[in-house]
């Protein structure tokens, strides 16, 4: 169907609203001198090396990041797939009961949830340490997941099911041969989705980790009193170019519009 | 459809009956009960529970810490509403957020839903990166998009229309408003940066919730109402909006109870005077006031809040579902 031409002025100028700051904040992160100013003055390249090489305080939280990220997102998959399971199979009430509990974190106000968790580790004695973290944001996107997973069962041909049934397939070889491979994109789409949220999150993990680490979020945060400087722009760039490459890997191997839960029949 | 019928066929009895899983699963409801329920758990009895000077807090059963959201510490002698005020702007800030981010994003995602599946896919793909976006980094951006030095004051300026907004005399309404200073224009501290930041943030999101409703829409009806001489706006007006009424209000009531929570926007656009109810309880718990009770207690009705506006808008939209 042709898209009249406000639609597509509309959605030009979506498009533009949508990249301004951050195109603003790519072209910042070249100023040569200390303060963000667009356009940048004194081009230069000196920020990437402090953000990813010569600056300790950014490398360290970069590499938080990257741990808390992908820890949490295994988490959250190591999680979300019995749950995902169980509720396909036969959704009893202790399977929706583990469905509704993995949702809640995800249906309240975000600062709630930390303050909540902040309480509980402090409680606990897990209050500033990174497994405490990588805990809390798993259980935070493990929603994510177990929406991915559940729709990749939910693609999986019954007939299938039956055919193996009928020919004499317990369920452990059924459940190799044919449930896990057809899910496996779901289950990988999933992890990128909870890694790239977790890799961004920043209320949560700011009460949880209680000022003893910080992942490049906080360390933005915790900046930002004496303002944004260039070297900050960088780690923008390279969180954007981040969720671009895993949302990119997710659509070049799974369905992203049927994942986002656009119509099969229409192409 | 087929999966329905093949639930409803009566399935052969399993040969070996055993449930080794139901450990598992309890073992996973109690997990999962421990990180994502006793959290909230632990807020709602600290809310209760004692200030210690200068420690912390300790259990105890003590309603003081609500007395003071509704009433101040100090009443009955006097009556306090800075928290009912802040949670006044919570709700105010948020409910703007939300209506501005799903009305933008409506007519996007009708034109969106209408591309080949390759556009959407790259569409979405955007969309989903600037969705998980940290807030910081938006904040970010719109700090420098905002700022008096190298954004919109100074395009504002630098293309003379803060001189011509002063020539026609019509400089002191943005004074009056609070977006201008003597000078200049100045969106930092503004309503006007909180509210374009918050609906900014939450756009994506917006569209992603609308998708798939508008994506399932029937481009038959919407063929039939042009056939039969509809034009555009009127087959948006009497044909899709009708039809995704529920998705329109379901994915606002989302977004807005999302909101409701913003803390990084609202610290730095916002005025002082006008702080939220997040900024408050980070104040409580981690920032300058620490008070861990307060801030939890401000956290239950912050989340008493969220609940109520979800349960009345399931409500509503049953009510609206079956009329």
């Amino acid at each position: 169907m042709r898209i009249s031409l406000f639609g597509r002025l509309f959605m030009g100028l979506s498009a533009v609203m949508l990249m301004l700051p951050i195109l603003v904040v790519a072209a910042s992160a070249l100023n040569g001198g200390r303060s963000m100013l667009f356009p940048p003055q004194d081009p230069t390249l000196t920020r990437f090396s402090e953000f990813f090489i010569s600056e300790p305080i950014w490398r360290t939280a970069l590499g938080n990041s990257v741990i808390v990220a992908l820890s949490s997102a295994a988490i959250a998959v190591l999680f979300a797939w019995p749950a995902a399971y169980f509720l396909w199979k036969r959704a009893t009430g202790l399977s929706k009961a583990i469905a509704g509990l993995m949702a809640l974190p995800f249906a309240v106000p975000p600062i709630v949830f930390g303050v909540g968790l902040g309480f509980m580790w402090s409680f606990l004695g897990g209050l500033g340490s990174l497994w405490a973290g990588i805990l809390s944001h798993g259980a935070l996107f493990a929603a994510l997941p177990l929406v991915t997973i559940s729709i990749g069962l939910q693609s999986i041909d019954r007939a299938h099911l039956d055919a193996a049934a009928t020919m004499g397939a317990t369920e452990g070889v059924t459940f190799r041969t044919i449930i896990l491979p057809q899910t496996i994109p779901y289950t990988i789409s999933g992890f990128f989705f909870a890694m790239v949220l977790s890799f961004n999150e920043f209320i949560v993990m700011f009460f949880v980790s209680s000022s003893s680490y910080a992942t490049v979020t906080l360390q933005i945060f915790n900046s930002l009193r004496n303002g944004f400087t260039p070297t900050m722009a960088v780690g923008a760039i390279t969180f954007i170019f981040v969720s671009v490459a895993a949302f990119s890997l997710v659509a070049r191997y799974g369905d992203l519009p049927r994942l986002m839960g656009a119509d099969q029949s229409r192409n | 459809m087929s999966l329905s019928t093949a639930e409803d066929l009566p399935t052969p009895a399993p040969i070996v009956v055993r449930e080794p899983s139901l450990w598992f699963k309890l073992g996973l409801v109690a997990l999962l009960a421990l990180l994502c329920l006793v959290p909230f758990l632990f807020v709602l009895t600290i809310s209760f529970g004692h200030k210690i000077e200068g420690a912390g807090w300790a259990f105890g059963f003590e309603f003081s810490h609500y007395k003071r959201f509704f009433l101040g510490a100090t009443w009955p002698e006097t009556f306090q509403s800075l928290y009912i005020q802040r949670l006044g702007y919570s709700l105010f800030f948020a409910a703007i957020g939300a209506v501005i981010a799903v009305a933008l994003a409506f007519p996007f995602t009708y034109f969106l839903t209408r591309m080949s599946r390759r556009a959407q896919t790259v569409w979405l793909v955007v969309l989903l990166s600037s969705l998980s976006l940290s807030e910081v980094f938006i904040v970010m951006g719109w700090d420098i998009l905002l700022s008096a030095r190298s954004g919109l004051p100074a395009l504002l300026d630098g293309i003379g229309f803060t001189d011509l907004m002063k020539d026609l005399g019509w400089f002191q309404w943005f004074r009056d408003v609070g977006l201008a200073s003597p000078r200049a224009f100045k969106f930092k501290t503004s309503g006007f940066a909180t509210v374009l930041c918050m609906a900014y943030l939450v756009w994506p999101y917006a569209v992603i919730l609308l998708y798939p409703a508008l994506s399932r829409l029937d481009p038959a009806l919407v063929e039939a109402a042009r056939t039969m001489g509809a034009r555009p706006g009127q087959v948006v007006r009497t044909v899709v909006l009708p039809s995704v009424r529920l998705p329109l209000f379901g994915s606002t009531l989302l977004l807005f109870v999302f909101l409701l929570g913003t803390y990084v926007t609202i610290s730095v656009f916002a005025d002082p005077s006008q702080h939220t109810l997040a900024v408050s309880i980070y104040d409580s718990v981690r920032g300058s006031t620490l008070n861990a009770p307060f801030g939890a207690a401000q956290s239950v009705i912050l989340l008493i809040t969220a609940g109520l506006f979800l349960i009345a808008g399931q409500k509503l939209s049953k009510a609206g579902g079956t009329a």
